[in-house]
C-alpha cells in the first residue's frame, strides 16, 4: 500500500513536471542577457537582427 | 499491478519527450534512479530498459537538440581519464569476472556524467534535471519515511520498494543520498519555476508542504534503515545550514527543541546502534571497517596503480572482537580473535585507493575538490545580486555543495564512490558553472554591441543594456554583468 501511494506520488508529479515542460519554450533557448527587451535604430543592426 | 504502471509511465514519459529530446535526458536519470526494470515483476525486467533509454537519450540529443550554447570543461576531461583508468584497471583486475560486473554499470554513470553537462544550458534545464533527481529519489524517500513513520523499521529490514539489498535500495546508500537531497529539496520549493510556489496561495501551500514532508521523508530514512551513516549525514547537514542561517541562535535552539521532541519518539532499537558510533571496541562492524581500511594501505603500497574492482575480495583480516560480560555483578572482559574474510571497503576513499592506485584516488579527489570551490566561488561571486535572473544562483550553488558535502561524509563510512547519483550531482555542477562562465561572457558582449549603435529608447525605455540590476523590473530585463573573481 506504501509502495503503491509513493510511486504514485513521485511518479505523477514527474509525468506533470514533463508536461510542464514540454510548453515551456525556456527549456532549449534563452534570451541572451539584455536581449530581452528590444533596442531600436543602429543598435538593432549591430545585433544582427 | 506494479508492472503496468511502470510501463504507462514511461510510455507517458516517451511521448511527451517526442516534442521535446531534452525530456528523453530526464527519463533516463529516473530509470538510473528509480531502476523501474528491478521493481517490475514480469514485464520490464526482461527488457534493457536502462541500455534504451541511454541510447534514446543520446540520439534524442544528437538529432533533435540545438547544439547552441554548448561549453566543454575540463573536469570532463578528467571524467574521461578517470574512465579509461578503470577500464584498464579492469583488464588487469586481481578479480577479472567480479571488476566485469561492477565496470558494466560504472562505465554508464561515468559516461552520462561526462555528457550531461553537454546539455544543462539553459537555467530551466539545470533545474529540470535537479527536480527529476529528487522526485526519482522520492519514490524511495516517500516510502522509506511512511514505513519508518508507521513502525517497520530496521537495519537492514526496511524495504525500500525493493527485496535487494544493493545500490540505492541498500539502507546506509540511500540514506547517505537521501539526507544529501534536503538542500535541493528546499532550493526547488524557494526558487523553482517548474513548480513555483510563488504563482498563488494555493500554489505555495502545495509546493512548500510537499517539500516540507519529503524533508522529513529523508530525515526519518537513516531512523528507519538504523544507518548510523545518516545520523553522521543529518549533523552535518544541520551543521552545514548554520554557515548561511540568518539567525543563528534560533536555529540551534531549533535544532535542539527537534531532538527534544524526536527523542522519545526513536525506536529503541535504533537508539542502541547509534550509541556503537562512539565505542567501537564492541561493535564488530566498526572495528573489522578499521582492519580493512589498514590492509588497502598495505595493498597500495605494494600496488600503487591499484588492483581492479572489487580487490577487497582477498583480504583476510585478523580482527579481536572485545566482549564484556556481566555475570552477577562481575564484569568480565574477553578478548576474541577471529578471521574475518572478504570485508568490502566500506569507505569511497579507500575504495579508490584499493581499485584504482593512487592515480585513480588523485583524479577522484581533483573532480570534488574543483567541484567544491567552485560552487564556494559562486556563492561569493553572486552574493549581493538581487537580479531575478541571478538570484537563483548562489542558492543553488550553496544547495549543491551541501549535498556533496553530506555525500563526501558519507563516503566515509559506505563504499559508494561510483553510485551514480553522485556522478549526476557533479555533472550538475559543472553544468551551473559553465551556464554562468558563457552568461558572464555573453553580458560582455552585450554592452558594446548596443553601445555602438547609440540607441534611442527600446520599449522598456532603456537604450543601453543596464549593467546593475534594476529594481522592480520584471526579469525580462535582465542585467547580467560579469561577477568579479
Amino acid at each position: 500500500m506504501i509502495d503503491m501511494f509513493s510511486l504514485a506520488l513521485s511518479h505523477s508529479l514527474l509525468l506533470l513536471a514533463f508536461w510542464r515542460l514540454r510548453s515551456r519554450d525556456d527549456l532549449d533557448e534563452e534570451a541572451e542577457p539584455g536581449m530581452a527587451h528590444r533596442s531600436s535604430g543602429f543598435a538593432r543592426q549591430n545585433d544582427g537582427q | 499491478m506494479r508492472d503496468i504502471f511502470f510501463l504507462v509511465f514511461l510510455l507517458a514519459s516517451l511521448f511527451l519527450a517526442i516534442k521535446r529530446p531534452f525530456l528523453f535526458i530526464l527519463v533516463y536519470c529516473y530509470v538510473d534512479i528509480v531502476a523501474p526494470q528491478r521493481l517490475s515483476f514480469f514485464l520490464l525486467n526482461q527488457v534493457p530498459l536502462s541500455l534504451i533509454m541511454f541510447g534514446l537519450a543520446v540520439i534524442g540529443w544528437l538529432v533533435g537538440d540545438n547544439k547552441k550554447g554548448m561549453r566543454g570543461d575540463h573536469l570532463q576531461v578528467v571524467i574521461g581519464l578517470l574512465l579509461l583508468y578503470c577500464g584498464i584497471s579492469t583488464i588487469y583486475a586481481d578479480f577479472p569476472v567480479e571488476a566485469q560486473d561492477k565496470w558494466s554499470w560504472v562505465w554508464k554513470a561515468m559516461v552520462w556524467s561526462m555528457f550531461l553537462p553537454l546539455v544543462l544550458r539553459t537555467r530551466l534545464r539545470l533545474e529540470a534535471m535537479a527536480l527529476t533527481m529528487v522526485l526519482s529519489a522520492s519514490a524511495l524517500a516517500i516510502t522509506g519515511g511512511l514505513k519508518t513513520a508507521t513502525g517497520g523499521s530496521g537495519y537492514g529490514s526496511l524495504q525500500l520498494l525493493l527485496d535487494d539489498n544493493s545500490g540505492l535500495f541498500e539502507g546506509s546508500i540511500f540514506s547517505t543520498v537521501a539526507i544529501s537531497i534536503i538542500p535541493l529539496i528546499l532550493w526547488l520549493a524557494r526558487h523553482g519555476t517548474i513548480f513555483n510556489a510563488r504563482t498563488d496561495n494555493l500554489h505555495h501551500k502545495l509546493v512548500w508542504g510537499f517539500a516540507i514532508c519529503l524533508v522529513f521523508a529523508c530525515l526519518l530514512i537513516p531512523v528507519g534503515t538504523q544507518a548510523r551513516t545518516g545520523l553522521v549525514c543529518a549533523a552535518l547537514l544541520f551543521i552545514f545550514g548554520l554557515r548561511d542561517s540568518k539567525y543563528k541562535m534560533r536555529y540551534l535552539a531549533g535544532v535542539v527543541a527537534l531532538g527534544i521532541i524526536a527523542l522519545p519518539l526513536v525506536p529503541s532499537a535504533f537508539a542502541a546502534r547509534m550509541s556503537t558510533i562512539t565505542s567501537h571496541q564492541s561493535d564488530e562492524s566498526a572495528s573489522t571497517r578499521v582492519a580493512v581500511w589498514k590492509w588497502t594501505w598495505d595493498y597500495a603500497l605494494d600496488h600503487p596503480l591499484g588492483g581492479g574492482f572489487d580487490v577487497y575480495r582477498q583480504n583476510e583480516l585478523q580482527v579481536t572482537k572485545v566482549i564484556v560480560r556481566d555475570s552477577g555483578g562481575q564484569i568480565t572482559r574477553e578478548e576474541v580473535p577471529y578471521t574475518d574474510k572478504a570485508r568490502a571497503f566500506h569507505n569511497s576513499y579507500f575504495e579508490m585507493l584499493g581499485e584504482q592506485g593512487f592515480p585513480g584516488l588523485a583524479m577522484w579527489l581533483y573532480l570534488h575538490l574543483v567541484c567544491f570551490i567552485r560552487m564556494e566561488s559562486l556563492r561569493r561571486r553572486y552574493k549581493a545580486v538581487t537580479d531575478p535572473d541571478q538570484e537563483w544562483i548562489r542558492p543553488m550553488a550553496t544547495a549543491m555543495q551541501g549535498g556533496h558535502l553530506v555525500y563526501l561524509m558519507g563516503a566515509m563510512f559506505v563504499g559508494i564512490a561510483f553510485q551514480p547519483f553522485i556522478w549526476m550531482i557533479i555533472a550538475l555542477q559543472i553544468g551551473l558553472h559553465t551556464y554562468v562562465k558563457r552568461r558572464e561572457q555573453e553580458a560582455r558582449w552585450r554592452p558594446l554591441a548596443v553601445q555602438l549603435g547609440n540607441a534611442p529608447a527600446g520599449p522598456e525605455g532603456v537604450g543601453v543594456v543596464p549593467l546593475e540590476p534594476v529594481a522592480s523590473r520584471p526579469s525580462s530585463a535582465s542585467g547580467w554583468k560579469p561577477q568579479a573573481r
